[in-house]
């Protein structure tokens, strides 16, 4: 932070101005009684304020992303609170702070690459569990465990361990094996393995929304393990692992199920009410909403379904504008871009950091870029700004990553002062 | 540290790509915005006028202010936004009529309007003219593509809305000159186009055929003439001016030419055969209109024949046989494209579009075209000259038998043979018999009164 030429005092003081501001347009444009946006405005600088003093309980190289991170959960709190009408969104304030104890517990788990590293049977392990969750507990070819009025998805909780599993370091690379014509690392190996088991469940479940986001990681993944440091790069190797996705994505285009083609080729105009509804409201949202937006409360999207997940930057941009939803997608891009002012100490970190970023872009592009039908819509949330606990908790996890790249322990003693020496007594005469 | 900045460029590459496609995607936002909130209910639209700068819709509209009936004649060409009329001019225009911006949002009192070349006045008379009638009219510049006047009776008052929807007459809620008719005799054109192109002028003035009120076709069935008596021994001019089923039997089953050259014509002129292909469609500022179809098998059958004279299985829309009067009435065989809107003007008053004459490729040869011109000038100085005192009018009427033979509709095709007023029109009146009006009257009407109020 300090090194990027900020302040914290500087930087937690704009922070909290820019919340503050929301909150003032608030007051100007849902032209809401006083006290929703009293109660609002106190969540949203209560979780300020709990972000900030949580974040220095850990002692930190940098805490950049944890006040990055608290910009984003307060502008979210704000938008999930204000879609058709300024009332505290409670739900989505206590998945924020679950957000954030998940950051700290991401940070610290992974911060010590050599222990995670040494531990990757359990993250398989782990992921096994979670698959058997699926299996057994959705009821069905489903990816959600529902609980009461809760609901859980345990695939969300899948990424950060695969991203986990796709994180190497140059000793585990160099470990190789001969397999037909390639020398191939074993870690590599059971990293492909995991992926065809991970790939087939989301495949079985229908849930091929998130495969987009499992084959970016899988895409980075393989792409540092062909490109890692004193890697022999065989280059027909690389083609004809590209030929070969290519090949996969091809077949899984033709083989994809009738639901699926339907969206991949709809024409959404001429289905406004079927197959194109969510993604013609959410356009004529964003339409209406213009530069400047109708004000917060003011919208009329909140009364389509996923208006506050999957439509959520539409129904942003037509509250609040596009202005404010882009100045949104800037501050989450910012997010992501202090893993290259801040880079991360580790190489193991660092492709870790890549796959983390992947997820974070995969799912920006597909929620984004899929409600407004530039590419098939596929329903998943946008990072942070979405409601739904599940991933909540994952993406605070995944930025808990980020930080373990940037603040990073690289031996159990190294935070431990050094124990002084109890000196002999020949010494103690000596030296008096 | 290398290591990890090979890892850096990756999130690099991926941050590049994400914000390329996003800056795109705010490209097109706001670039289709428009297009969006035409979709949007209760969007705020705008007015539409006709060339005189009359009102021809106007969404916040009441019998007080414009008066009863006011768009009677223009309603299933017009429409709104009800969702009702799909194929209108407003239903499929709503983008240039919304009163909207990316910047400013929706402005109720934006300056958003679609200005038409129709010419409201002359629309209204010549819809009155019909009577008691129904049919349809549509008239346009063949030079240009300016449609003046084009309306379908019955229609329905917009200003009634749509609560009475279940009383109205059939086909009151769509504009029937986009829509397919048996063209009748009106047909005999692209037939006679067909015989020039393929024949040649002299060689198809060397045919003489007779007509004795009846003629038994190779096939067997009987072709018979509208006059009883028979026309005798005629040439083409004289068998295009008498109409004669005859003749026209006989030049189909002429041994000088074959089935398929009669059709290679047809397809050239649009005309979809057999049910082969895509069925095919005209634009006309988003509206869309059929163009024409018919089943040809062989020479010598009856349905053939028929065919060739615009009965049976032939379907054509008035537009498509107007549109043909263009590129005969141009005599180089190319059509123009006929258009409804002229300029359009966004929320802020500025003009968003201008529209500009547009031409087909030949469809046939000039001097087929420069024959068949002459043919139609021929037939309508010998008869049709009241049409337009002082000024030939190229026509052709038509026949046509609907309904299985039930009724008969009367249809007139044709161009004004001026270039200060070069006017292509057709017109179908329904049910003529017993008929108080003729087709002549209202193309007289029509051509008449459109050449006042354009001077």
């Amino acid at each position: 932070m300090f090194k990027n030429g900020l302040s914290y005092a500087g930087t937690i003081i704009l922070l909290l101005l820019s919340h503050a501001a929301m909150l003032g347009l608030v007051l100007v444009r849902s032209g809401t009684e006083t006290l929703p946006l009293l109660i609002l405005t106190a969540a949203v600088l209560g979780l300020d304020l709990v972000g900030i003093i949580a974040a220095a309980c850990y002692r930190q190289m940098t805490y950049t992303l944890d006040l990055i991170l608290l910009g984003i959960l307060g502008m979210s709190l704000i938008y999930q609170s204000c879609f058709g009408g300024v009332s505290l969104s409670v739900k989505h304030l206590i998945t924020c702070v679950t957000a954030l104890v998940a950051c700290e517990v991401g940070f610290l788990v992974t911060r010590d690459h050599d222990r995670i590293r040494r531990q990757k049977k359990w993250i398989y392990a782990l992921i096994g569990v979670l698959i058997l969750a699926i299996l057994t507990l959705t009821g069905g070819r489903s990816m959600w465990i529902n609980i009461g009025s809760f609901s859980i998805q345990p695939s969300e909780f899948i990424k950060p361990c695969y991203i986990l599993i796709c994180a190497a370091s140059i000793v585990e690379l160099h470990k190789k094996v001969k397999v037909l014509f390639f020398w191939v690392s074993v870690d590599t190996l059971c990293m492909c393995a995991m992926t065809i088991v991970i790939f087939g469940l989301q495949w079985w479940c229908r849930d091929l929304g998130s495969l987009p986001t499992f084959g970016a990681v899988f895409g980075c993944a393989l792409v540092c393990r062909l490109c890692y440091p004193r890697a022999k790069i065989n280059k027909p190797a690389i083609a004809i692992l590209c030929i070969g996705g290519l090949v996969l994505a091809g077949a899984a285009w033709m083989l994809a199920p009738p639901y699926v083609q339907e969206r991949l080729h709809v024409d959404i105009w001429a289905d406004q009410n079927g197959a194109g509804y969510q993604q013609c409201q959410a356009l004529i949202g964003i339409a209406r909403g213009g530069w400047l937006g109708a004000g917060p409360g003011q919208g009329a999207l909140h009364r389509v379904f996923a208006h506050e997940s999957d439509i959520v930057f539409a129904t942003i941009c037509e509250e609040w504008g596009l202005l404010y939803a882009g100045l949104t997608v800037v501050m989450l891009l910012i997010l992501l871009t202090t893993v290259l002012m801040d880079p991360p100490k580790s190489y193991y970190h660092a492709t870790m950091a890549a796959g983390v970023v992947a997820v974070f872009l995969a799912q920006m592009a597909l929620n984004i870029f899929g409600s407004c039908n530039l590419i098939p819509f596929t329903g998943v949330t946008l990072p942070f700004i979405s409601q739904g606990g599940s991933s909540m908790v994952t993406c605070g996890f995944l930025v808990g990553m980020l930080k373990a790249g940037q603040s990073p322990l690289f031996h159990h003693e190294a935070l431990r002062p050094p124990k002084p020496k109890r000196r002999t007594d020949p010494e103690r005469r000596a030296h008096a | 540290m290398k290591s990890i900045r090979r890892g850096q460029h990756l999130i690099t590459l991926m941050l590049l790509l994400f914000l390329a496609v996003f800056g795109f995607l705010i490209y097109r936002l706001q670039k289709d915005a428009g297009f969006y909130m035409s979709h949007a209910r209760n969007a705020p639209l705008g007015l539409v006028y006709d060339r005189r700068g009359d009102v021809l819709y106007d969404p916040n509209a009441t019998a007080d202010q414009y008066g009863e009936d006011h768009f009677l004649d223009i309603s299933n060409l017009i429409g709104d936004d009800a969702g009702q009329m799909t194929n209108t001019l407003v239903a499929n225009n709503k983008a240039a009529l919304t009163n909207y911006s990316f910047l400013l949002g929706e402005q109720a009192d934006g300056k958003a309007a679609v200005y038409t070349t129709l010419d409201h006045d002359v629309n209204r008379a010549v819809y009155d003219a019909f009577g008691k009638k129904n049919g349809c009219a549509v008239a346009y510049n063949y030079v240009t593509g300016e449609i003046y006047v084009c309306f379908s009776k019955p229609s329905i008052d917009i200003l009634d809305g749509y609560e009475n929807i279940d009383t109205l007459e059939s086909g009151s809620m769509l504009c029937k000159v986009f829509y397919p008719t048996v063209p009748g005799s009106t047909m005999k054109v692209l037939t006679t186009v067909a015989a020039l192109e393929h024949m040649g002028y002299d060689g198809l003035m060397s045919r003489s055929f007779s007509c004795s009120g009846t003629y038994t076709d190779l096939g067997g069935d009987d072709i018979r003439c509208h006059q009883r008596s028979g026309h005798g021994q005629q040439d083409v001019v004289k068998a295009f001016e008498n109409s004669c089923n005859p003749f026209f039997a006989q030049l189909v089953e002429d041994p000088g030419w074959s089935l398929d050259d009669i059709m290679e014509t047809y397809r050239a002129m649009g005309v979809r055969i057999n049910g082969e292909g895509e069925a095919q469609s005209m634009d006309v500022d988003g509206i869309s209109a059929f163009t024409a179809s018919t089943v040809l098998t062989d020479k010598t059958d009856f349905n053939t024949q028929w065919g060739c004279m615009g009965q049976g299985k032939t379907l054509v829309s008035p537009l498509q046989m107007m549109v043909w009067q263009s590129a005969v009435a141009n005599a180089d065989g190319r059509t123009t494209a006929p258009y409804l809107i002229a300029r359009t003007t966004d929320v802020s008053g500025n003009e968003s579009y201008t529209a500009s004459t547009s031409r087909s490729e030949a469809m046939f040869t000039a001097e087929s075209a420069a024959h068949m011109r002459e043919i139609m000038l021929t037939n309508g100085r010998d008869r049709y000259s009241s049409l337009l005192p002082g000024t030939t009018v190229g026509v052709k009427s038509g026949t046509a038998q609907v309904d299985n033979g039930a009724s008969e509709n009367s249809l007139l095709t044709g161009f004004v043979d001026d270039p200060a007023f070069p006017v292509a029109f057709c017109i179908v009146i329904e049910d003529r018999v017993g008929g108080e009006v003729s087709n002549t009257d209202i193309a007289g009407k029509l051509l008449q009164t459109l050449k006042a109020s354009l001077a």
